[in-house]
């Protein structure tokens, strides 16, 4: 695969769907213990609304801006929470930064995480180590950025993002919430693994097993 | 064997001669440990600690006399022992101390550095090395420690200068320990971070400091501090981590900072531009140390902590209990307990599905839309075909501010229920506990304006935070002006009242900001009585059960059979202490006592009280706390001038209650008298003369 496009990232759309429904309980029970307990709801009633914004959409007509701006609209109108603006945010930028092209060249489609973490970043403002979602995308971004520099074959760059976002994930656990509803915990949020975080690396793992696939 | 004799190193946690290192130098604590814990007799005691039985005696009335032994200080005391013995085995270390977290007065640096320093007078030893790295705990534990006893001692700063205008440079943290010990002090003299690596090996061959790195070699005991990555970090304001995109990126993998070294989460060093530029002690000469001193508490640092003993850095180490706790929790161990013997009683047995009359539980925001849009269609009306918009029929007019509340469903009557006339003019409703997007806000606020601007009245919380904004940036575009107050009255949930999370005191303020839209203030004015109401309201609520979601039916944690959650959210949240369950009046106690410190009324001033039920607490119980409340109040010389009691502001189903009082004056009463015509809450037009 040379070039990643817009069916490509219907088809990541898509297996996040399917992952985040099959976590939604999962992440339900991580968020119970430091938040509301909605997070997996959230995010599953999200991207079932980009789902059905994807049935709608004609790949050939429609150009990789267009299509995060539609993603955008759903899961925002879909869930609000804390989620729909962040990742509305991100996936406007990760539109914007395809600058209405149809496709890029494979090589650059893990950049497209790169500005969807900064979407997220700058609406939320979470700096690293606040037990967010960020403690995902910010080592994410910044191993995408890394291995973008140094031309890394997309194959080992998917998985070496893959394996960072769960270990990032994980990594949380040891962190005490300053953000979002959790911070008012302070120390009795230690030994719970955020589950912002935690969806995150599935969003990041389907996007990295997805693009795997569809280039082998 | 003298209890006090200074030779032989500290032993671990087994009862034998000699006071192991975690009792400190306490022998009443140790004594005390040893009779009420271990259950041993006085005889058993006066042979481990080897001395007589009749100053063992002496030993446990005095723990009693000076409050070693009482109720709440022994738990947190063997709590803490409990937590160290966890830590010790666990990382392996040689030593671990830790002081309760809580109880005192003192900042918890200087009851580190106290505790570090009772530690280090048993660890030095006479002809000993000792490297001191740098750091507030560590230089707190310098001030605090002071002996004589010690001879031919050398002190080696082990981190080069920093020109840092802080108190705890590390050359500055070893010439007080040196003072303290009556050492010799051999500083570092080279600055910590310099220009080129050239420039370091240049000088490290220099002739002073070149002896002085040579004695890093020599060293057989090291004291650090540990120092987190976080933003609120000592690290930042010491010079050793200058701010910028390069550093930043550099160390994005680190997590702290020990001893001018870089660490990951694993403990590995993080390598970046500063490595070949610094000057002190490097990793390898740090592990030939045999014994490494870590002086660290604060719960923001419990990955900095974490990891130095997972990569061994660290061997001794000086924290808080709730640290140590954070510490255990992130390494999936359970924190040790300890209880009294008794037997437990077993509880209720636990529901594991709570019954609740739903349809499909992912339609029962909006049947419950549907539904009360009917019932209150005296009140208000859909703004287009959606529920999640609501405009009051009898609000908005000409030149009125717009007043827009809004925020999850669950609440209720929160925030549907406060939509007519004199109070909110519409209302946009998200899911469950959750914000709404910014499409039903914007819709609400385009409802509302009636030319005059609008105001975004809603809790803080960072979904809704967000979401109102977003909608608030489209309405400016389209030529409405905005105005934003976020409610922030729970006192529960941060001590500054920009981060504390807005609950029940909604509605008050509320009331306030509706009556001063409804008398044709400009919108300047409303947002600014907005404000007073909402800097003089204050909350706290307290929950006995949790609630439960209508998608999972099962209750979102858990409040242990004899315990109360206090300072809880209503969002379920759990709260920020949990604590033993108390009775009506000294549960109205603790939060009069809470509200009144952050409020200080004067004699004489006047509240508004709210006595809200988080949603499955009966009417009756509210009014057996309002009593006490009242009672209180008067005591303190305080008129309750307005009270409300019921369901203002609930979390679905949660068995708990919160107190909402505002601080009146004059213009505030005015604006609660104000008549208003909402479904749930109400206040007639009076006739005054």
């Amino acid at each position: 695969m040379a070039e990643v496009g817009v069916e490509d990232v219907m088809a990541v759309l898509r297996e996040a769907a399917a992952r985040l429904t099959e976590a939604t309980e999962e992440l339900g029970r991580l968020d119970g213990a430091i938040g509301d307990g909605d997070h997996g709801t959230t995010m599953a009633r999200g991207f079932a609304a980009i789902l059905r914004a994807l049935n709608e959409v004609d790949p050939a007509a429609t150009d990789l801006t267009a299509l995060f701006a539609l993603c955008a609209g759903s899961f925002l109108d879909a869930v609000g929470a804390t989620a729909g603006p962040l990742y509305a945010s991100g996936l406007l930028r990760a539109g914007a930064w395809a600058e209405g092209r149809k496709s890029l060249p494979a090589a650059e489609a893990p950049m497209l995480l790169v500005a969807l973490a900064e979407g997220i970043g700058q609406r939320g403002k979470a700096a690293a180590g606040d037990k967010t979602m960020m403690d995902v995308w910010l080592p994410v971004a910044q191993a995408a950025r890394t291995e973008q520099a140094r031309g890394t074959p997309l194959a080992a760059t998917l998985a070496d993002l893959k394996e960072i976002a769960a270990q990032s994930a994980e990594a949380t656990r040891s962190m005490t919430a300053s953000r979002g509803r959790a911070a008012r915990l302070g120390a009795r949020s230690l030994g719970h693994v955020d589950p912002g975080a935690a969806s995150a690396a599935i969003l990041v793992a389907a996007f990295a097993d997805v693009l795997a696939l569809r280039a082998g | 064997m003298p209890p006090r004799s200074s030779s032989g190193s500290a032993r671990g946690a087994d009862a034998g001669a000699g006071v192991p290192l975690r009792f400190g130098d306490d022998l009443l604590l140790w004594a005390s440990w040893l009779y009420y814990e271990e259950g041993m007799t006085q005889s058993d005691i006066a042979r481990i600690i080897g001395v007589s039985r009749a100053s063992v005696i002496s030993y446990l009335a005095d723990a009693r006399t000076r409050g070693i032994v009482n109720i709440s200080i022994e738990t947190n005391r063997l709590r803490a022992l409990s937590v160290a013995r966890s830590l010790s085995e666990h990382f392996g270390l040689k030593d671990c101390l830790v002081i309760p977290s809580t109880g005192g007065e003192r900042p918890l640096v200087e009851s580190l550095g106290a505790a570090g320093a009772q530690a280090l007078r048993a660890l030095f030893r006479s002809g000993d090395t000792i490297g001191v790295g740098w750091g507030r705990s560590v230089l707190a534990a310098a001030k605090a420690l002071s002996t004589e006893a010690l001879q031919d001692i050398r002190v080696v700063q082990v981190t080069g200068s920093t020109s840092a205008h802080v108190p705890y440079t590390p050359a500055a943290c070893a010439t007080a320990m040196a003072a303290a010990i009556g050492a010799e002090c051999i500083p570092l003299s080279a600055p910590a971070i310099v220009s080129t690596p050239e420039l370091r090996d240049l000088l490290c061959r220099e002739s002073p400091v070149r002896e002085q790195l040579a004695c890093l070699a020599e060293l057989n005991r090291i004291v650090l501090g540990i120092a987190s990555m976080r933003p609120s970090s000592t690290l930042h304001a010491s010079g050793l981590l200058k701010d910028g995109p390069m550093f930043r990126d550099a160390y994005a993998g680190a997590v702290g900072e020990i001893a001018g070294h870089f660490v990951d989460a694993r403990g590995l060093p993080v390598s970046g531009p500063l490595e070949a530029r610094m000057i002190g002690i490097t990793l390898e000469d740090l592990a030939r140390v045999p014994q490494r001193i870590a002086i660290a508490g604060g719960v923001d640092k419990v990955p900095a902590i974490l990891a130095a003993l997972r990569g061994g850095h660290a061997n001794v180490l000086v924290t808080d209990a709730a640290t140590g706790a954070g510490i255990l929790h992130a390494e999936g161990l359970s924190v040790p307990q300890v209880r009294p013997g008794q037997e437990t009683v077993a509880g209720l047995p636990v529901r594991t599905r709570v019954k609740k009359f739903l349809n499909a539980p992912d339609e029962a925001v909006d049947e419950a839309l549907e539904g009360a849009v009917a019932d209150y269609a005296g009140f208000l009306r859909p703004v287009r075909g959606s529920n999640r918009a609501l405009v009051a029929l009898d609000g908005p007019r000409p030149g009125k501010v717009g007043v827009v509340i809004g925020g999850g469903a669950g609440h209720d009557p929160c925030f549907l229920g406060y939509v007519g006339r004199g109070m909110a003019d519409a209302v946009a409703i998200g899911n469950v506990f959750a914000s709404p997007p910014p499409g039903p806000i914007l819709d609400a606020t385009r409802a509302a304006d009636g030319g005059a601007g609008v105001l975004h009245l809603f809790g803080n919380y960072s979904g809704d935070v967000m979401n109102f904004e977003m909608a608030a940036e489209m309405a400016d575009s389209g030529g409405i002006a905005v105005r934003t107050l976020v409610t922030t009255d729970d006192v529960a949930s941060a001590g500054e009242r920009q981060a504390r999370r807005g609950v029940a005191g909604n509605v008050l303020v509320f009331k306030a900001a509706g009556a001063a839209a409804d008398r044709m203030l400009p919108l300047v004015e409303v947002a600014a009585l907005a404000r007073k109401a909402n800097d003089r309201s204050y909350t706290i609520g307290v929950a006995l059960e949790p609630c439960s979601l209508p998608e999972t039916q099962r209750p979102l944690f858990a409040i242990g059979a004899g315990e109360m959650e206090v300072g809880v959210g209503i969002h379920g949240e759990p709260g920020v202490a949990r604590q033993a369950l108390e009775n009506a009046d000294d549960t109205a106690d603790l939060v009069v006592d809470r509200i009144l410190t952050a409020m200080d009324p004067k004699q004489g001033d006047e509240v508004a009280l709210l006595l809200n039920s988080l949603g499955a607490t009966p009417l009756m119980e509210l009014h057996i706390i309002g009593r006490r409340v009242r009672q209180r109040l008067k005591a303190r010389g305080v008129v309750v001038a307005r009270s409300w009691a019921g369901h203002y502001c609930t979390s679905l189903d949660m068995v708990g209650m919160s107190v909402t009082m505002m601080h009146l004056d004059a213009e505030l009463k005015g604006l609660l008298d104000h008549p208003c015509h909402t479904p749930a809450f109400r206040v007639a037009p009076v006739a005054t003369g």
